[in-house]
């Protein structure tokens, strides 16, 4: 019983893990990452965790009063911060790729080429050139 | 790779990864017996060094200052980054319109969530005021607060519609929130350097325990903090806005758009 947080941890993170490997979107694929980092949220504030403790604010209760531990709360805070910025930057990328390709299937991704130079190819793909996704609606 | 690949990938990692996370869980501490020394050292010791209630802010602005000094420029980057990304498809041009759909009514907005928000705005702006300058005191401190004026301002947006709301949202000043921000931390811990102190040492008055104005340095910093949150999280929303905006509008002056 007493492993309980942790195990919920470690399922949080198995279950990010198999949608972000399962994922047929990228928005879903963001989704999922973010269930990954909630995963260290319940880890970090498990470890820190004290029964019959407050939280780690002497204001009401005098100093000395068992406390969670702090180190664990700055941290999981730090993690959130960190962690919305970087869903939004992960968000902007998905959003140019569908500017670019048209889809947010990783599947129907194909590896960047540059722009089309006349020329050579640089090198020759062993896959026939597949149907490119239709391009994004009309956005300029 | 195909899914039905990349899934046997997966529960082949799977099969080596649990028996190693099975043992780290089995390794780790009883849940809720105790806490780490360092921790609790923090709580038995920080109150009377530092004159502050909030362990929390302590360390984030004093303990382990460094450290949140570079979380700052990660938060710092990431906005950053998201901005160079939007602007760059886009073009510098901004438009205080946003994008409608054709065929789609625009229903007016009823009265009441006007009223509800005009209400509601200042108060959340005060309340993440609050929360702000309480850092050291009580739960909250800069990164709290900052998230929660942010979303003061969306009440704007939902109440009065966008072209308010970008009227009173000014992409410039929150370019200077920002990054003044970051800087102000900075400067925050290279100011004691000139009097002959260490990176970050708290050389201000301390104030008395419990009261607003307790912490010193701490509390300039968490001020700098608040500042760069607000500015970072409004020009998120702002560039994510500008998205919507409308797409036949030729007043992309560097012809950025593709």
């Amino acid at each position: 019983m007493s492993l309980l947080p942790y195990a919920v941890a470690a399922w949080l993170f198995g279950v990010g893990l198999y949608g972000i490997a399962t994922s047929r979107n990228y928005i879903h694929l963001i989704g999922c990452l973010s269930v990954c980092q909630s995963a260290t949220y319940v880890l970090l504030l498990g470890i820190g965790y004290r029964f019959d403790a407050i939280a780690p604010i002497f204001y009401d209760h005098p100093p000395g009063t068992p406390a969670v531990d702090p180190v664990m709360q700055a941290l999981v805070l730090t993690d959130i911060v960190v962690g919305a910025t970087l869903t939004a930057l992960l968000l902007v990328l998905a959003l140019q790729v569908y500017k670019r390709t048209g889809t947010l299937d990783p599947e129907r991704l194909r590896p960047m080429r540059g722009t089309r130079a006349p020329g050579p190819r640089p090198r020759s793909t062993d896959r026939p050139p597949t149907k490119r996704a239709a391009p994004p609606a009309a956005r300029s | 790779m195909s899914p039905r690949l990349r899934l046997c990938v997966l529960a082949l990692a799977a099969l080596v990864l649990l028996p190693c996370a099975a043992s780290a869980i089995g390794a780790l501490p009883e849940f809720g017996g105790r806490i780490a020394a360092y921790g609790a050292a923090i709580n038995a010791i920080a109150p009377a060094e530092r004159h502050v209630a909030n362990m929390v802010s302590a360390i984030n602005f004093d303990i382990r200052g460094l450290d949140t000094i570079g979380e700052e420029f990660m938060l710092l980057a990431a906005v950053t980054g998201t901005v160079v990304l939007l602007r760059g498809s886009r073009g510098e041009g901004t438009t205080d319109r946003a994008v409608r759909l054709p065929g789609r009514a625009a229903p007016r907005r009823s009265d009441l969530v006007v009223l509800a928000c005009r209400v509601a705005g200042p108060l959340t702006a005060l309340f993440g005021l609050y929360v702000v300058l309480h850092a050291t005191v009580t739960p909250g401190g800069g990164f709290q607060g900052g998230v929660i004026l942010s979303s003061a301002t969306l009440l704007i947006y939902l109440g009065d519609g966008y072209a308010a709301w970008r009227d009173s949202i000014r992409s410039h000043w929150l370019d200077g929130m920002e990054g003044g921000g970051a800087l102000l931390f900075v400067l925050c811990g290279l100011a004691p350097m000139l009097v002959g102190g260490a990176f970050l040492e708290n050389l201000l008055p301390l104030g008395r325990f419990r009261d607003l104005f307790s912490g010193g340095l701490m509390l300039i910093e968490n001020l700098g903090v608040a500042a760069a949150v607000t500015g970072g999280f409004t020009q998120l929303v702002l560039e994510f806005m500008e998205e919507t905006r409308e797409p036949d509008q030729p007043d992309d002056p560097d012809g950025a758009t593709p």
